[in-house]
């Protein structure tokens, strides 16, 4: 069977593959390409289109060193793609440097996700990624990874959403490594929207930073930061969350809560509201707390030994975290959580 | 029977192996084994199962809960059909339910776990009279289905819609103070008020 006809079978409509710098596959449906969809490395790129070179680190501050070895995507106007464009990244071997660029055109609508993973070989990863979603575009991008405890990882993400348009994101990880930091930052024009959205379960010893900033800079731009994050023992977990809101009629919400299921892990939420314009409206929630005991013995009472017990209430808990998610992806994204709640307590 | 804090609820929670609720004198039986080091799962697993006077605040939704009960005892949902809790199901448990919701979810799941012995507490107490027909329809056919019911009330309202009672008791102060034929024990308490029975009766057991 080919890689269309399974990416087909899957219902993915583009397939993007590069294990250390070699792209390994890259596929996309007929029917995208004939309507002028792009998914190339983003090498060729760079040298095909003129315009990709102006967008070079717009989204994110430049880092030194990192080359052109990633993915370029583009989406024409007008279209709408219901299945996922699916990228993966896989690390086998010393260092993976990523730089990925996304372009979404006007009244486009897309559902993107990426699968990063790492061998044991594979000593770090770091992605940079950058969004740009032109006027009404909207773009979901949900991100399942899975790293080996040695790998150390950097993501950033850096996203411009144009005006009226809207980007969710749903991170999540199914096995976290021993030291993660990921940073997404999203720019919002006028009633344009965003959500970030993390689900973290830290393994035992590890070290890990989520950082989340919206920019509201449109008036009636409005976003939100989602948080729902598990701490086992010996992990320390690290969330600031910042919206900064720069035009009237600007709203912004942070929700931030953290679960410790050891006591000697270590969670810290940090989120941070500014306003620099009258107009705007900026709420915060933080919480981090165990589980209580008059929870667990409820279940408990009901059959469910204290694992299970506790496995479910913390999937009940990186559940409440996925309000908002495509559809098509929640099947996916509920068995991870399912997977990460039984981990939890393993 | 019992009027609030006679210790009727106490009673169910010890004999759920609740903590904090520990039995310091005699024994709980079932099944031949005493309970009373068993762990709350554990007498769950052996066929005892609890319907909390509300249900207990988590943060899990009603439709999982059922799903996870289901594959634990090879129940199914079609088993509560009766209940009406299609429009609860997505519902966290911890944003709470009404009175009637409330008794409907807990008698739900505790007859999701196919229990030998159901410990009902207070399933009449708070709701509309709609709500407890409902819920006595449903102990009825948990009833039918072989299951023993240690129901406890203070109202006894419920007790209009139960088809088969074998034993009724008034519990006053930790100590049964009556028993009897239940219409019997019914219109005493109606009658003399639970106070008129807390100087014991012809049957005063302890």
């Amino acid at each position: 069977m080919s890689v269309v006809d399974e990416l087909a079978r899957a219902g993915g409509t583009a397939l993007y593959l590069q294990r250390n710098y070699d792209v390994l596959r890259r596929v996309v449906a007929d029917s995208l390409r004939r309507r002028g969809l792009l998914l190339e490395p983003l090498r060729e790129a760079v040298s095909r289109h003129s315009w990709v070179r102006k967008l070079l680190w717009r989204a994110l501050p430049r880092e030194e060193g990192v080359g052109l070895h990633g993915a370029f995507l583009y989406v024409p106007p007008g279209l709408r793609i219901q299945a996922p464009l699916t990228f993966c990244f896989v690390v086998s071997e010393a260092e993976q440097l990523v730089h990925n660029i996304v372009v979404v055109d006007e009244g486009s609508e897309v559902l993107m996700t990426s699968a990063c993973a790492s061998t044991e070989r594979g000593e770090a990863h770091k992605g940079y990624t950058e969004v740009y979603l032109r006027r009404g575009a909207r773009l979901n991008y949900v991100m399942i990874h899975s790293w080996m405890r040695e790998t150390r990882v950097t993501a950033k993400t850096g996203v411009e959403v144009g005006e009226g348009g809207s980007f969710t994101q749903f991170y999540t990880c199914l096995k976290s490594p021993s030291t993660l930091t990921s940073d997404s930052r999203a720019l919002l024009e006028r009633r344009a929207t965003a959500l970030l959205s993390t689900l973290y379960v830290a393994s035992p010893g590890s070290s890990t930073t989520i950082s989340s900033t919206l920019i509201l800079a449109g008036e009636g731009s409005r976003g939100e930061v989602l948080a729902r994050a598990v701490a086992v023992r010996g992990a320390a977990l690290r969330l600031p969350t910042r919206i900064e809101a720069r035009a009237p009629g600007s709203r912004g919400h942070i929700e931030c809560r953290g679960l410790q299921l050891s006591p000697d892990s270590r969670i810290e939420t940090a989120p941070i509201l500014c306003s620099l314009h009258g107009g705007s409206q900026l709420t915060h929630e933080a919480a981090i707390g165990k589980i209580s005991e008059e929870e667990l013995y409820y279940l408990m009472s009901r059959g469910f030994t204290e694992e299970e017990a506790t496995s479910l209430l913390v999937r009940g808990f990186l559940e409440t975290g996925i309000k908002g998610l495509p559809k098509v992806m929640r099947p996916q994204v509920e068995a991870v959580l399912s997977i990460l709640a039984r981990k939890a307590v393993g | 029977m019992g009027p609030n804090g006679s210790g009727k609820s106490t009673l169910l929670k010890a004999i759920m192996g609740i903590p904090g609720y520990t039995v310091v004198e005699g024994e709980i039986m079932f099944e031949g084994r005493d309970m009373r080091d068993l762990k709350p799962h554990e007498r769950a697993r052996m066929g005892i199962a609890m319907a909390y006077q509300s249900t207990r605040p988590i943060g899990v939704t009603l439709s999982r809960l059922i799903r996870e009960l289901c594959r634990l005892y090879g129940t199914s949902p079609a088993d509560v059909s009766g209940l009406g809790l299609e429009e609860l199901l997505n519902r966290e448990l911890h944003k709470g339910f009404s009175g009637g919701e409330s008794k409907r979810v807990e008698l739900a799941l505790t007859i999701l776990q196919r229990p030998k012995l159901a410990l009902l507490d207070e399933p009449d107490s708070g709701v509309d009279l709609e709500s407890i027909r409902v819920v006595g329809k449903a102990i009825n056919r948990l009833v039918e289905r072989g299951a023993a019911v240690l129901l406890v009330t203070h109202t006894g309202i419920v007790a209009e819609y139960l088809r088969r009672v074998d034993e009724a008791h008034v519990m006053i102060d930790g100590r049964i103070v009556a028993s009897g034929e239940l219409p019997h024990l019914l219109r005493e308490v109606r009658a003399k008020g639970y106070s008129g029975l807390a100087g014991g009766g012809a049957n005063e057991r302890s």
